[in-house]
C-alpha cells in the first residue's frame, strides 16, 4: 500500500509518502514528482518519515530525476528515513547524490 | 483347411423361394392332374401348407435382407417401393387378364393347368407385395423407435408367424376361428398404424410426392385384393386354396389401413408442413451457430449465420450488425436486403425514441432483451432490436425489419433471443480460445527464456585447490536479473562477480544479459577493481533505461599471497567469516550503483580495497532479494540472520552453507513461492 500527499510550505513542496514502494506502485511516486517539477517546484523536500520498504524499483525513480534535476536547478531532499529504509539508499550510494536529513528543520536550513 | 464359401443370405434366399415355388406349383399340378383323372395322387394337402409356409418365411428373408442392406433409406425410397412392387404385380395381373379376355371362349381359356400356373403366379406376387411393403412398414414404424412400439412390433411379428401356422389348425375354413385371428392380427395393425412420426420430417414436396406414392399403394393393394376375392369365390377351378390364408389376409388388411392412414395423416399434414419445416431450419441453425466456435473461424463467420438465422427465424425483410469498437466507433459488419440510406433513416428514427435511448443505456447488459419497436417510415413498418451480449457487456445490436406492423410475435423473440445468446457464446469461446492460445505461446515464449538465462549462468566455476566455491540462483518469475559468474586471469588469480538488475521479470532479463556481455569483455582486460567498475558503468549508461541501474560487487582473488581486491558498486555487501577473529563481518567499501551517474563524475563515487584472508575464511556474495525477503508478517530476512548462519554454520563445507542458507530462507517466508524477487548467492571458502 502507498499513498502520496503533497503540499507546499513557503518555497518548499512536501512530499509525504506512507508505506511501500515496489514494481507495482514506483510509478505513482513517478508521476508525484512529475507533476511537482512539471508545475515550476524548485524545492522538494521528501517526508520519508512513514516510508517502510523502498525496493530497487523505487530508487530507480530517485536516481532517473538526478540529472534533470541538477540541470534545472531543482533541489530534491530528503528527510526523516526509517534506519532501515536509509540503508539501502546508503547501500547503493545514493546518498552521496541526495541530500538525506535527520529531520525536516535541517532539510529546509540546508540550502 | 477346407474354405467353406461364404453364405450370401440374400441370394440364397431368393433362390430358394424360386425352388420353393416351384415345387409347390409341382405339387399342387400334380395334385390336379390326379384329380382331373380320377386318380388319388396321395398328396396331402399339409405338404402345401408346409410349402406355403416355407415360401413366406424364404421371401420374408430376402426381403428383410435385402431392405435393410440398402442404407440408403429415406422414407420415399421406401414408399416407393411399396408402390413399384404393387403396380408390378398389378401390371401383371392386368395383363394375365388381358390374355384371358383375348383367348375369349377358344379352349385354352378353359385349361385348367394354366388357370392354376397363373393361380399361382397371383398368389407368388401378392406374397411378395405383402411382405416387401410389411418389412418397408416396418422401417417406418420403427424410426423413432421406443421401447414400447418395438415391443408392439415383435408382437405382431410373433402373431403373424402363428398365422402361417393357423391353416394346420382350421384346414383352411372359413369359420369363426379365423374370423377371431383376423380380428385381433388387425387390432394389432390398428394400434401399430398410430405411429406416423415419420411424416412431419418430410418436405412440402416429399409429401406431396409421397402422397401419390401411398396412392399407387392403396390402388393396387385393393386391386390385388379384389383378384384375392375373386379369387376365392371361383374355388372349384382350383384344387387347393392358396389365397384364403389368415397370414395373407392379414398383412393385406395392415398393408392397406397403414398406406390409408399415412396418406389421410400425409394429406392433413400438408398445411402445417411449413412450420415444421421452419423449426428444423431453426434446430440446424441453433447446431451450426453452436458448433461454429473453432478457432480457425473468424467471429464474422459466426455473426454471418447469426444474422440469417434471425432473419429465417422472423421472416424479416432486412437487416443490419453494428458492432461497437473501442478505437472506429460503430462498425457496420453485416448488411442484408437494405441501403446506408435507409439504414441511416431507420437509425435516426430509433435513437430518436424514448424507449430505445433507455435501452441504449440500460446498465446491466444481462438484463438487456430484444426490444421491438413500431416505427414511422415508409417502407419499414416495425424493427427488432437485439444486443449482442458478450462477457458482460455490449459489444453491438442486430437490428431485423419487417414491412408489416407489429411484425414480431414472441416466438420469434424467444428464438431469436436464444440464437443470440448461442453465437454470443460462440464469440465469447472463440476470443477466450484465441486467448489461451496466445497465453500458451508466451508461455512458450518465457520457457524458452528460461532456458537461454539459465545458459547465461557458468555451470562450472573457476578455482583451485587454495578455495572451494558454489553458487546459487533463483529468479520470482520465468526469467530474473540476477547474474555471477568467475574468470580465471592467470594461476592464481581469480576475478568472482555478482550483479543484480533493479526491478524483476523481464525488462532485468534483459539488462541481465547486456550485463554479462560488458563484464565478460571487460574481465579479460584485467582491469583494476574500479577501473572495472569505472568502465562498466560507462559502458552500461548507455544501454540502461532511465530508471534502471545495475548493482554489483567484484573480488579479485589473488591465491598465491593470500588477498583479493575488492569493489562493491551499490551492491549488498558481501559477509567475511574471520577464522582468527571467529566472527562475521560485511566488507565496508563505498560505491555507488552502475548507471545512475552516467558521466565521468561516477569515478569519484567507487572505491576498492584489499583484503588478506586466511585458511578456513568464508566470503558469502549475495543479492538483495535474500535480505529482503519477507515473511507474513512482513519482517524481512535481514542482515543480521544471514551473519548468525554463517557463523553456526562456518565449519561446513560452501555446499553445504549454500543449502543450509537456502533453507532457512524458505522456512523463513514459509514457502519458496512466496519470495517476490530474484535472489542468487556465492559461497567460497579458502582453504
Amino acid at each position: 500500500m502507498l499513498s502520496i500527499h503533497t503540499h507546499e510550505e513557503h518555497t518548499h513542496h512536501i512530499l509525504r509518502i506512507q508505506g511501500e514502494i515496489d514494481a507495482s506502485n514506483s510509478v505513482q511516486l513517478d508521476e508525484s514528482i512529475r507533476s511537482l517539477a512539471d508545475n515550476g517546484a524548485k524545492s522538494i523536500l521528501v517526508d520519508g518519515s512513514d516510508l517502510e520498504y523502498i525496493s530497487s524499483a523505487g530508487l530507480g525513480v530517485f536516481m532517473s530525476y538526478l540529472e534533470d534535476f541538477q540541470e534545472q536547478g531543482v533541489s530534491l531532499k530528503i528527510f526523516a528515513l526509517d534506519p532501515k529504509v536509509f540503508e539501502v539508499f546508503k547501500i547503493l550510494g545514493l546518498d552521496q547524490l541526495i541530500s538525506i536529513f535527520p529531520t525536516k528543520e535541517e532539510a529546509i536550513q540546508e540550502v | 483347411m477346407i474354405k467353406l464359401p461364404s453364405i450370401h443370405i440374400g441370394k440364397l434366399s431368393f433362390l430358394l423361394a424360386i425352388l420353393v415355388w416351384l415345387a409347390l406349383l409341382f405339387v399342387d399340378l400334380t395334385r390336379l392332374f390326379g384329380a382331373i383323372n380320377d386318380l388319388n395322387s396321395g398328396i396331402a394337402p399339409e405338404f402345401t401348407w408346409i410349402l406355403e409356409i416355407l415360401f413366406f418365411i424364404t421371401v420374408y428373408g430376402f426381403y428383410n435382407y435385402a431392405i435393410n442392406k440398402d442404407a440408403r433409406n429415406d422414407f420415399l425410397s421406401l414408399i416407393w417401393r411399396a408402390a413399384s412392387t404393387g403396380m408390378f404385380a398389378s401390371a401383371i395381373f392386368l395383363l394375365v387378364q388381358l390374355f384371358y379376355i383375348l383367348l375369349g371362349e377358344s379352349r385354352l381359356a378353359d385349361e385348367p393347368f394354366l388357370r392354376n400356373f397363373f393361380y399361382h403366379v397371383h398368389f407368388a406376387l401378392v406374397t411378395i407385395f405383402l411382405i416387401s411393403s410389411a418389412i418397408l412398414w416396418k422401417n417406418l414404424i420403427l424410426y423413432q423407435k421406443s421401447k414400447q412400439v418395438v415391443k408392439q412390433w415383435q408382437t405382431y411379428e410373433f402373431a403373424l408367424l402363428l398365422a402361417m401356422f393357423f391353416i394346420f389348425f382350421n384346414k383352411n375354413t372359413f369359420d369363426y376361428s379365423f374370423i377371431f385371428g383376423l380380428v385381433i392380427l388387425t387390432g394389432l395393425g390398428i394400434v401399430l398404424s398410430g405411429n406416423l412420426k415419420w411424416i412431419p420430417y418430410l418436405t412440402f414436396k416429399e409429401k406431396w410426392k409421397s402422397l401419390l406414392f401411398l396412392f399407387f399403394i392403396l390402388l393396387s393393394g385393393s386391386y390385388l385384393f379384389y383378384q384375392t376375392s375373386q379369387f376365392s369365390n371361383a374355388q372349384q377351378t382350383y384344387p387347393i386354396n392358396l389365397l384364403d390364408n389368415l397370414f395373407l389376409i392379414s398383412l393385406f388388411l395392415f398393408i392397406l389401413i397403414y398406406a390409408l392412414f399415412s396418406f389421410l395423416v400425409t394429406l392433413f399434414n400438408l398445411p402445417t408442413s411449413s412450420v415444421f419445416e421452419q423449426k428444423l431450419t431453426e434446430a440446424i441453425n441453433f447446431q451450426r451457430l453452436s458448433q461454429s466456435i473453432q478457432p480457425e473461424e473468424s467471429e464474422e463467420q459466426v455473426l454471418d449465420i447469426l444474422i440469417d438465422s434471425c432473419m429465417s427465424a422472423a421472416y424479416a425483410d432486412a437487416a443490419w450488425m453494428e458492432m461497437h469498437r473501442l478505437e472506429t466507433g460503430t462498425e457496420l459488419i453485416q448488411e442484408r436486403w437494405i441501403n446506408e440510406e435507409t439504414r441511416n433513416e431507420l437509425s435516426e428514427k430509433i435513437s430518436g425514441m424514448k424507449a430505445a435511448s433507455q435501452w441504449e443505456t440500460e446498465t446491466k447488459p444481462d438484463n438487456l432483451s430484444p426490444l421491438a419497436l413500431r416505427l414511422d417510415h415508409p417502407k419499414f413498418e416495425s424493427i427488432l432490436i437485439i444486443p449482442l451480449v458478450v462477457n458482460k457487456s455490449v459489444i453491438g445490436r442486430l437490428v431485423l425489419c419487417k414491412e408489416v406492423k407489429d411484425g414480431f410475435n414472441k416466438e420469434m423473440i424467444n428464438i431469436i433471443s436464444t440464437f443470440t445468446r448461442q453465437a454470443s457464446i460462440a464469440v465469447e469461446n472463440h476470443r477466450l480460445l484465441n486467448q489461451a492460445i496466445q497465453n500458451e505461446r508466451y508461455q512458450e515464449e518465457l520457457k524458452i527464456a528460461q532456458r537461454v538465462q539459465k545458459s547465461l549462468l557458468p555451470v562450472k566455476l573457476d578455482h583451485n585447490e587454495s578455495f572451494e566455491i558454489c553458487a546459487y540462483s533463483n529468479a520470482a518469475d520465468e526469467v530474473g536479473g540476477d547474474y555471477y559468474d568467475t574468470f580465471q586471469l592467470d594461476e592464481n588469480r581469480f576475478v568472482l562477480i555478482i550483479g543484480d538488475v533493479s526491478g524483476k521479470g523481464t525488462s532485468a532479463a534483459f539488462h541481465m544479459s547486456q550485463m554479462k556481455g560488458i563484464f565478460q569483455s571487460l574481465i579479460q582486460l584485467d582491469l583494476g577493481a574500479s577501473e572495472f567498475m569505472n568502465r562498466a558503468n560507462s559502458a552500461l549508461s548507455r544501454c540502461l533505461e532511465r530508471n534502471h541501474f545495475i548493482t554489483a560487487s567484484i573480488f579479485i582473488i589473488d591465491t598465491s599471497n593470500h588477498t583479493f581486491l575488492h569493489a562493491r558498486a551499490g551492491h549488498v555487501p558481501t559477509l567475511m567469516w574471520e577464522k582468527s577473529k571467529n566472527k562475521a563481518d560485511f566488507l565496508g567499501v563505498d560505491g555507488l550503483g552502475l548507471g545512475i551517474l552516467r558521466n565521468m563524475q561516477y569515478e569519484k563515487h567507487v572505491e576498492e580495497k584489499v583484503f588478506s584472508f586466511e585458511s578456513g575464511d568464508i566470503l558469502l556474495l549475495f543479492t538483495d532479494g535474500i535480505v529482503e525477503a519477507k515473511n507474513q508478517k512482513s519482517q524481512q530476512f535481514g542482515f543480521e540472520r544471514v551473519r548468525s548462519l554463517v557463523e553456526v554454520y562456518h565449519h561446513l563445507s560452501p555446499r553445504e552453507i549454500q543449502t543450509k542458507l537456502i533453507d532457512s530462507l524458505h522456512d523463513f517466508v514459509e514457502g519458496d513461492g512466496m519470495i517476490d524477487d530474484d535472489y542468487s548467492l556465492m559461497v567460497v571458502k579458502f582453504n
